[in-house]
């Protein structure tokens, strides 16, 4: 019984309509994972930027030509400006003064020189322009209201003065950390004094002194690390001498090294964070990092190297400031612009034209979110940052990078480490590396075995045989490689680090019993033959190459002992300089191999068995035999066919997670050697991702690491489709 | 000579050689095939047979009880005087918590005497994995014990009380005590929903009094039952069994420690028989113990069934849908063929990239929406914005849509155009035609398809690791509490159980013949959905060959 004409309509409409819109919907939301994946990794490459969001005028006490700090709080609430004429809090919601209490020592004091002590604490030192130094401790107490909001009280907290010399004090530099405190300072006669205070000196009345002799040009800046052992003092004739410092002996000049051309000063010098990379501004506006390099030729063994170098300011460089968070820092001139780099990534992120007067001081806000600078005139001005990602470029991703610490240009990846002061090593080379080892070696033994079985069966096997054999090597493709991985890693590994000898002697063994096998069979008489199964070569192998490896396998030892002697392992490493890991490329190879055979196998098979029969029977006719038949005619006109199963095998094998996790050992090196491990883009995604903050840097860099491997294996399997679809419309027309 | 010459060239030229050489890469894919099988199977299955415990006495008057479970040939033992080497045989002694490992190696030279004596005990603990010994009773208090009294049925009697004592306290914790953790977390939760947004609403409070109250009852309730747990816990530990190690020294066994008891040399081979079925029966019901190294596999059975039950009404509907439309549907212009390949090409993709697009998407994008609009009052704890099973099987969907899609199209392109016109002609819609005559006809493709999706999905590892796997879930997805399907909990996998298993627990050695059992579970489910897909595929070729003729 149908239904009426005008509701059978209505049904065949909205079928169409929902399939339309079902059919669709899927379509999109599979090929959107593309877009999606892109989306979370434009961030990282999305220029970085600055906009003002305030400026305000300090009061005329502040506005002076001596030395200036300014900092400001996490949340942007509190900016505080610190010059010789006075310390003001100012609370940037209002844009007015907070009154605050000034410790009596330092009331009264004229402060000729200021520096900061480092770390995340708030500590200054001044120099008075009696010769005296004083310890500062600037903090902001947290404090909520009784309806629950959240007001901040600066205060300050001053230690005894310390009196050194008899005239003012004019440069200063300070470091402090659980052993003390140390300062290298600088009076107005040219005086280099070293003044070291114990940590268990409280009152800072027993430092000891130590007298540098002057270096030869006039001293204008100061730096001092965090492990109290370096002091760099920059001249104004463009030199910068590096001084080793320790508690028990005496400074010891290193070296002198010239960074800019004589008669220019050195204008500034200041630390990245971690103190490990010395930051060297002049006055013809050069700014370059510097670090301590290992060098065999150097009396110390090491030598200031310059690693980057960022582009130059028109002016001279007044003022630095290190962003606490990464290895980026904030530079100023006399000409008022802002200039926003980042030392590992050797680049220069943003120029800001903050006024026309000189920037006397500048900071990062604590989460390097924003900035805040002081300027000749008494202007504050306050900029938000949007720059989350400077250390991720494409030269940092994929070329060598100078990081902090390395003697030279390195590829690396290091995601992570136990100080905050390290940064992350986001190199991509090793991985990619790692993926590209591990495809190779698979397919150096998947697509001889994978090809030569096609061979077979689709050319010489007996046809019923071919039917039940060729499903058992497809189910292959099937096997969780997880079940791989784990029989790689936990079966094979140790077993092959014992058989290593039994292993070589096979890859002696089985082809000659393979010649062997063929030879006996060519000589057997016509009439034996008659009783032979056709057409079963391989059955009959079978147990041929099975003893084989179980003869190897029992020769273990007496291999190892006539090739080996004795002792492969240390064979290996003697003779040949190979260390030997028990989880390698070799484990690696036959593992993934197998998991790719039957995916090379199974489109090669259909390639081969595709070419048309007639042709093959023909060639029978002219009195080729069935073997130059393969060769000259079915394998060339399948050559596409099995190009196209390799590069499928080639794309699976890029993208396998489960196998070389539990069979690499997951180490990220440069090394095309087959007895040690790799680490790969896929493996490292499964390690890491788990780990890293949404969001956050190594979590976009990792989905930049899945786009890589979607983008190759899409356009390897689309190339390899292509291939394919062309033999079979060529087959299908002829 | 010149004849000898003529036979290898003309053997040469033959290309008989190259023959046997193709023949030898199949082979190699064979031998490859049965010998994993082969060594999967035999460590899998061979650790349920209950195996002889083995008493050997060392020159050194030492005395060893354990499972002999390796031989070899000790290496760079060969030397001239003695070519074969020396021997040497892995002993499973168990006692971990005795000897600190649980294997150790024993030089046949060292062996004056071996026997395998009936008394010999095997007890299957909670803790530190097998003891071996001879056992007594004895009561807690009391000194060794005696003799007397510890005749082997009275150990059986006491290990099965013990047993039932103890599914009494497993109870007790999980129904009642958990039934009642979960109510009174529910009753937090909605008191903290009520005070969302600063403060309690009046109109709210006669309701937050009435939670209150329910919570106050519920707490009461379970220190009642808490300590009839107490109570439990004493009987259950009041008898214990002393077990004589091999070094002489007997050690205390607490009976609510024990699992079972055995005594492997003294069975004949039907009650090993039976022993054999029932471990394993334990092995595939039950829940794992000691960071899962011991114990059985249930929740990652369950869980990996119910993931990829999931995944399979996801991906159903919308990968017939979207074949149906590419195939009936669209212009088969180049747009089409494009599509095509290109949903073709996405089931080559690394399934690591689909794991990363589900944690993106699903966990943090979708989840977190949800978890803001559905769930504010448990935050900052996430309920659909971290890993769950509905994210891993919608990501398993993603992943096998593909596979779905092109099976369903070779299926639909297989229905000759008759059919279609026939139908057509006759007056049907394009819908009905669909409906009564072509998807029929490609119901086998389908199928073929889905089971070839499942069949993935239950094997993949990779984007589970992402999207909400975990190494011991503490409750299934599926339970007596409302909703009963918990699409946010976390859950166990096989796949994931062998990786984690095998490299990240703390006693690898003891835990790889369950690791091993494990892998021919998966494979055997993977093999056999596999292997009937291709059955399908091939019946479906094999008719339609025939009619379109």
């Amino acid at each position: 019984m149908l239904r009426p004409m005008h509701l059978r309509t209505l049904f065949d409409r909205l079928a169409r309509v929902i399939i339309t819109v079902g059919g669709l919907a899927t379509i999109v939301s599979i090929l959107g994972i593309f877009f999606f994946l892109f989306r979370e990794v434009t961030p990282l490459f999305t220029a970085p930027s600055a906009k003002l969001t305030q400026r305000l005028s300090v009061p005329a006490l502040l506005v002076d030509e001596g030395p200036a700090q300014v900092a400001v709080d996490e949340h942007r609430e509190i900016a505080q400006v610190f010059t010789s004429g006075a310390i003001q809090f100012f609370d940037l919601a209002s844009g007015q003064p907070i009154p605050l209490e000034m410790p009596a020592q330092v009331v009264g004091r004229q402060i000729t020189a200021m520096a900061s002590g480092g770390g995340n604490a708030q500590r200054l030192a001044v120099g008075t322009a009696d010769g005296e130094i004083l310890l500062l401790k600037v903090g902001t107490t947290t404090e909520f209201t009784d309806r629950g909001e959240r007001r901040k009280r600066p205060h300050i907290r001053a230690g005894q003065p310390i009196p050194l010399t008899k005239s003012p004090i004019v440069r200063l530099a300070y470091r402090a950390n659980d052993q003390g405190s140390l300062l290298a300072l600088v009076s107005k006669g040219g005086r280099l004094l070293v003044v070291r205070i114990a940590a268990d000196d409280v009152t800072g009345q027993h430092p000891v002194v130590t007298e540098l002799p002057q270096p030869r040009g006039a001293v204008t800046a100061l730096a001092l690390d965090a492990l109290l052992e370096n002091l760099y003092v920059g001249t104004a004739d463009g030199q910068v001498v590096h001084v080793a410092l320790s508690e028990t002996e005496p400074p010891e000049m290193r070296a002198a090294y010239t960074i800019a051309a004589p008669s220019t000063a050195v204008t500034a010098l200041g630390f990245l964070s971690g103190d490990r990379s010395l930051v060297v501004m002049s006055e013809d506006g050069a700014v370059s990092t510097w670090g301590l390099v290992r060098r065999a030729d150097a009396p110390s063994g090491w030598t200031l190297t310059q690693i980057h170098t960022l582009r130059a300011h028109n002016a001279p460089v007044t003022a630095f400031a290190p962003s606490q968070r990464v290895k980026g820092f904030v530079t100023g001139d006399r000409k008022g612009n802002l200039f926003l780099h980042h030392a590992t990534s050797s680049q220069t992120l943003l120029r800001l034209a903050t006024s026309e007067f000189p920037i006397r001081a500048v900071a990062f806000a604590p989460k390097g979110d924003g900035l805040i600078a002081l300027d000749g005139a008494g202007q504050l001005s306050l900029y938000q940052v949007q720059n989350a990602y400077p250390e991720v470029t494409l030269e940092t991703l994929f070329g060598k990078v100078w990081y902090e610490g390395y003697d030279q240009p390195a590829h690396v990846w290091q995601s992570s480490s136990g100080s905050d002061d390290v940064e992350p090593k986001l190199g991509l080379l090793p991985l990619a590396f790692g993926t590209l080892k591990g495809t190779m070696y698979a397919l150096f033994l998947a697509v001889p075995i994978a090809i030569l079985a096609a061979m077979c069966t689709s050319q010489f096997m007996q046809q019923d045989l071919r039917a039940k054999i060729k499903p058992i090597i497809e189910v292959m493709a099937a096997l969780p490689t997880v079940v791989l991985g784990f029989l790689a890693g936990l079966w094979l590994a140790p077993l092959l680090e014992r058989m290593l000898p039994a292993v070589a002697g096979m890859a002696l063994v089985l082809p000659l019993l393979v010649v062997g096998a063929s030879f006996a069979w060519y000589l057997c008489p016509l009439s034996a033959k008659r009783h032979l199964p056709q057409g079963q070569e391989a059955l009959l192998l079978i147990p041929l190459l099975g003893l084989g490896i179980v003869g190897c396998l029992w020769a273990n030892s007496l291999i190892e002992g006539w090739w080996f002697d004795g002792n492969v392992k240390a064979w290996l490493s003697s003779r040949l300089g190979i260390q030997y890991d028990q989880r390698n490329a070799l484990i690696v190879g036959i593992v993934m191999g197998f998991a790719i055979v039957p995916v090379i196998y199974s489109i090669a098979e259909e390639a081969l068995s595709n070419v048309p029969k007639i042709q093959i029977a023909g060639s029978l006719a002219l009195g080729a035999t069935r073997w130059q038949t393969v060769l000259h005619l079915v394998l060339l006109s399948a050559s596409p066919g099995i190009f196209s199963a390799v590069m499928i095998g080639f794309g699976r094998a890029i993208g396998e997670t489960m196998i070389v996790l539990m069979a690499t050992g997951n180490t990220p090196i440069l090394d095309w050697n087959w007895a040690n491990g790799f680490r790969t883009l896929s493996a490292n995604i499964a390690v890491e991702i788990p780990e890293a903050p949404h969001g956050g840097t190594l979590y976009r860099v990792l989905f930049l690491a899945a786009l890589l491997l979607f983008i190759v294996t899409f356009v390897i399997n689309s190339l390899a489709e292509l291939v394919r679809q062309r033999l079979r419309d060529k087959y299908s027309h002829g | 000579m010149g004849e000898r010459s003529t036979l290898m060239k003309d053997f040469w030229r033959g290309g008989e050689l190259f023959v046997w050489m193709t023949a030898s890469g199949v082979a190699l894919s064979l031998m490859m095939v049965a010998g994993m099988l082969g060594l999967i199977m035999i460590n899998g299955l061979g650790q349920f047979w209950p195996a002889a415990l083995q008493e050997t006495t060392l020159k050194t008057q030492e005395t060893v009880i354990g499972q002999v479970v390796g031989e070899e040939v000790i290496p760079n033992s060969i030397t001239p005087d003695s070519p074969a080497g020396q021997r040497r045989c892995r002993y499973r002694v168990g006692n971990r918590d005795q000897f600190g490992s649980e294997y150790r190696w024993i030089n046949a030279a060292d062996i004056v005497s071996s026997a395998r004596p009936e008394d010999l005990t095997l007890v299957e603990r909670r803790e530190w994995g097998p003891a071996f010994g001879r056992i007594t009773v004895g009561v807690e208090g009391a000194a060794t014990g005696s003799a007397s009294g510890s005749s082997w049925t009275t150990v059986k009697t006491l290990v099965e009380r013990a047993n039932q004592l103890r599914r009494r306290i497993e109870h007790l914790e999980r129904e009642e005590i958990g039934s009642i953790n979960y109510r009174i977390e529910k009753a937090r939760l909605a008191r903290h929903a009520l005070t969302l947004n600063g403060r309690l609403a009046p109109a709210d409070a006669e309701k937050d009094q009435r939670l209150l109250d329910q919570m106050t009852a519920l707490e009461r309730d379970y220190l009642v039952k808490t300590e009839a747990l107490e109570r439990l816990h004493k009987e259950a530990g009041q008898e214990v069994l002393f077990l004589t190690l091999s070094t002489g020294r007997s050690v205390r066994l607490s009976l609510d420690q024990v699992l079972a008891v055995s005594r492997p040399n003294g069975m004949h081979w039907g009650e090993k028989l039976l022993a054999y079925v029932r471990n394993l029966w334990l092995f595939v019901s039950s829940e794992p113990r000691e960071a899962n190294t011991e114990g059985g596999i249930f929740p990652a059975i369950f869980g990996t069934v119910l993931m990829v039950f999931l995944m399979t009404l996801a991906v159903m509907p919308f990968g017939v849908m979207a074949a149906v439309y590419l195939r009936e549907y669209a212009n088969q212009g180049l747009l089409v063929r494009l599509v095509r390949i290109a949903v073709n090409n996405l089931a080559g993709v690394p399934s690591i990239v689909f794991g990363v697009f589900g944690l993106a998407f699903f966990v943090y994008a979708l989840g977190g929406t949800i978890d803001h609009w559905l769930f504010p009052e448990a935050l900052p704890n996430p309920t659909f914005g971290t890993g769950g099973i509905l994210w891993a099987s919608l990501t398993l969907a993603l992943l096998t849509v593909p596979v779905v899609i092109v099976a369903t199209e070779e299926g639909l392109s297989a229905v000759p155009r008759d059919f279609r016109e026939g139908s057509l002609g006759l007056g049907a819609t394009k819908f009905e035609t669909l409906r009564h005559v072509i998807l029929p006809c490609a119901l086998p493709g389908i199928l073929t398809g889905l089971i070839l999706a499942m069949a993935r999905a239950a094997g993949e590892v990779a984007p589970l690791m992402l999207t909400g796997v975990v190494k011991l879930a503490p409750a299934l997805p599926l339970d007596e509490y409302l909703p009963f399907l918990h699409l946010d909990r976390k859950f166990m996998h096989l796949g994931f159980h062998i990786y984690d298993v095998g490299f990240q627990s703390p006693n690898v050695e003891a835990a790889k013949p369950m690791v091993y059992m494990t892998t021919l579970i998966l494979i055997l489910v993977v093999v056999s959905l596999n292997w009937t897909a291709v059955r399908l595929r091939n019946r479906l070729r094999r008719r339609f060959a025939a009619s379109a003729v």
